[in-house]
């Protein structure tokens, strides 16, 4: 695989992740597999390229405290555990034949649900701006049924005392999908932090950071023990490209408005997504195919 | 005793006739180790060679045929068929070929089935569809079928291939053939199995070979990720680390 291309990919999704402020892995992984990376070798190198990029976000946010680490902890510890189920889960898939399949449809459920989502919040902004209503975004502050599960810890960092249960149950599900599908999982985690637990804004993305560096961190090395699949070059040229781009990314944001960036990278996601369902839907070229048994199959 | 001696030396003629023809082969491969560095995209050899009188022997009588066969290394292989199950396209069917070579081609001076018979081709498994038939999984009610399909999808590749003008004779005994290795070739040792054959016969075989290796940082890499995945994960997360730690202090995100 070319260097160049490679190096490109990364800085293309790298100035995307930068310019709407999310992690890219959910955009890399089926762009490499779309361009032919085989997806056992692309979900798990995407996995370096996602820990180098939260790496870059963790530090920024730890300077300005922006991070809950009583939470993280939590967090991270229980997504461990999904971490270890996945891979396991990737491997069995992947000697059974399944696991194409299986990528193809968590993405399509994973990106369509996502894509729907912010499709329709950007487009009601878009449409309230035009009608020049201005509302203030405001989260619900009655408790859920969540709050009154046992065993209860204080974050004091996130000003909550909530029950530990729900914590660890994100933490598993996160690790989960984001060791089988290559994917940090900050777009579902942001979300169920704020919307679940009501983690407060200030700290909540420099958690998830921390919680995602960590996660995918334990994923790359153990990936590169079990499946043997993670190609530390095109990890390499996808991190470079990656910091570098969203560099450039983060600095274009700023010129562009809020709600038509919502809209754009909400058409991106359909659009990966609407790629998936294809390739489940229409009739291979070729019912016929390869693959070597056993680990590896690197580059 | 006078009776035997004529009977002797109709025997010692016949010999010496059988001498006369018997041949043998010499041949070799013009690179013994095929180094892939990072800018590797192929390589073609030179495999040649001269047919030879056998010892005692005094001459040899032709024309020749030659079939060389050239096996890669071996790794354990499935072919799946996917069909339609409740409107989704699955992997549904497979069969595992245990060991099945990453590489096979067969250069031939002629075409095959005018060098000689289908029976000896079967008996010395030159054609790729041999191969498949001893690698497939033995209970596989479809292992024929799947077999076809693998060897045209390694075909598709150049990973597979017959070439029956890859062979040129440069006189009645001494011949050359050129063989193009791919860029995706497959590390290992590399088996060339030279048959000769005069009307359809086997008269001689022989075995060389030569070794495809990474070479420098590609070859560090490729042991590393197989011999120390651990190390090798971890060193991928420092890298991780190293580089969105240098790309924060360099941009101040």
């Amino acid at each position: 695989m070319n260097l160049f291309f490679l190096v490109g990919i990364g800085a293309a999704v790298g100035f995307l992740s930068g310019l709407f402020g999310v992690g890219g892995g959910f955009l890399l992984t089926p762009l490499l597999i779309f361009s032919g990376v085989p997806s056992s070798v692309a979900v798990a190198s995407v996995t370096g390229q996602v820990t180098a990029a939260s790496t870059s976000g963790a530090l920024s946010y730890w300077r300005r405290g922006g991070i809950d680490l009583h939470l993280a902890m939590y967090l991270v510890l229980s997504s461990l555990i999904g971490v270890v189920g996945g891979v396991a889960t990737f491997a069995a898939l992947r000697a059974a034949g399944q696991l194409d399949l299986v990528i193809s449809l968590g993405y399509l459920v994973l990106l369509g649900a996502l894509g729907t989502i912010m499709l329709s919040e950007a487009l009601r902004a878009l449409l309230r701006r035009r009608a020049g209503i201005v509302v203030r975004e405001k989260l619900p502050s009655q408790h859920t049924w969540m709050h009154g599960l046992p065993l209860r810890i204080r974050f004091k960092r996130s000003k909550l005392y909530i029950s530990v249960l729900p914590v660890l149950a994100i933490g598993v599900v996160i690790g989960f999908i984001g060791a089988l599908l290559g994917v940090g999982g900050g777009f579902i985690l942001v979300p169920a932090l704020v919307y679940l637990l009501r983690v407060p804004g200030n700290v909540v993305v420099g958690t998830t950071l921390l919680q995602v560096m960590a996660m995918m961190a334990a994923t790359t090395v153990l990936q590169a023990v079990q499946s043997q699949s993670v190609d530390i070059m095109l990890s390499f040229c996808l991190m470079l490209g990656g910091t570098v781009g969203a560099q450039f990314g983060a600095s274009a944001g700023q010129y562009l408005r809020g709600e038509q960036l919502r809209f754009l990278l909400a058409l991106l996601v359909l659009a990966v997504a609407v790629r998936f369902g294809a390739t489940l839907v229409l009739a291979p070229t070729d019912p016929f195919s390869l693959a070597v048994l056993g680990p590896g199959g690197i580059l | 005793m006078k009776a035997v001696a004529p009977l002797l030396a109709v025997l010692l003629a016949l010999a010496s006739i059988g001498g006369a023809r018997a041949e043998g082969l010499v041949s070799t491969v013009s690179n013994p180790n095929v180094a892939i560095t990072s800018s590797f995209d192929g390589e073609t050899l030179s495999l040649f060679g001269n047919v030879e009188p056998d010892q005692g022997a005094t001459g040899v009588s032709g024309p020749f045929d030659i079939i060389i066969v050239v096996i890669g290394p071996s790794v354990n292989r499935v072919a799946r068929l996917k069909t339609n199950r409740a409107g989704l396209w699955m992997n549904t069917e497979q069969v595992e070929f245990n060991p099945f070579p990453t590489y096979y081609h067969v250069l031939a001076s002629n075409p095959l089935d005018r060098i000689t018979d289908h029976e000896t081709l079967e008996a010395e498994r030159i054609l790729p569809d041999a191969q498949t038939r001893i690698a497939a999984a033995p209970d596989s009610p479809h292992a024929d079928r799947f077999g076809a399909e693998l060897v045209r999808l390694m075909t598709a590749r150049g990973l597979f291939g017959i070439e029956e003008q890859g062979v040129k004779f440069l006189s009645p005994t001494a011949y050359v053939a050129q063989l193009t290795l791919p860029a995706d070739i497959s590390n290992g040792l590399f088996i060339t199995q030279t048959y000769l054959f005069r009307d359809g016969r086997l008269l001689a075989k022989r075995g060389d070979s030569f070794a495809v290796n990474k070479t420098g940082f590609e070859r560090y890499l490729f042991t590393a990720a197989h011999d120390q995945p651990l190390q090798y994960g971890l060193v991928c997360v420092l890298l991780a680390i190293g580089t969105g730690w240098l790309g924060g202090v360099i941009f101040r995100r």
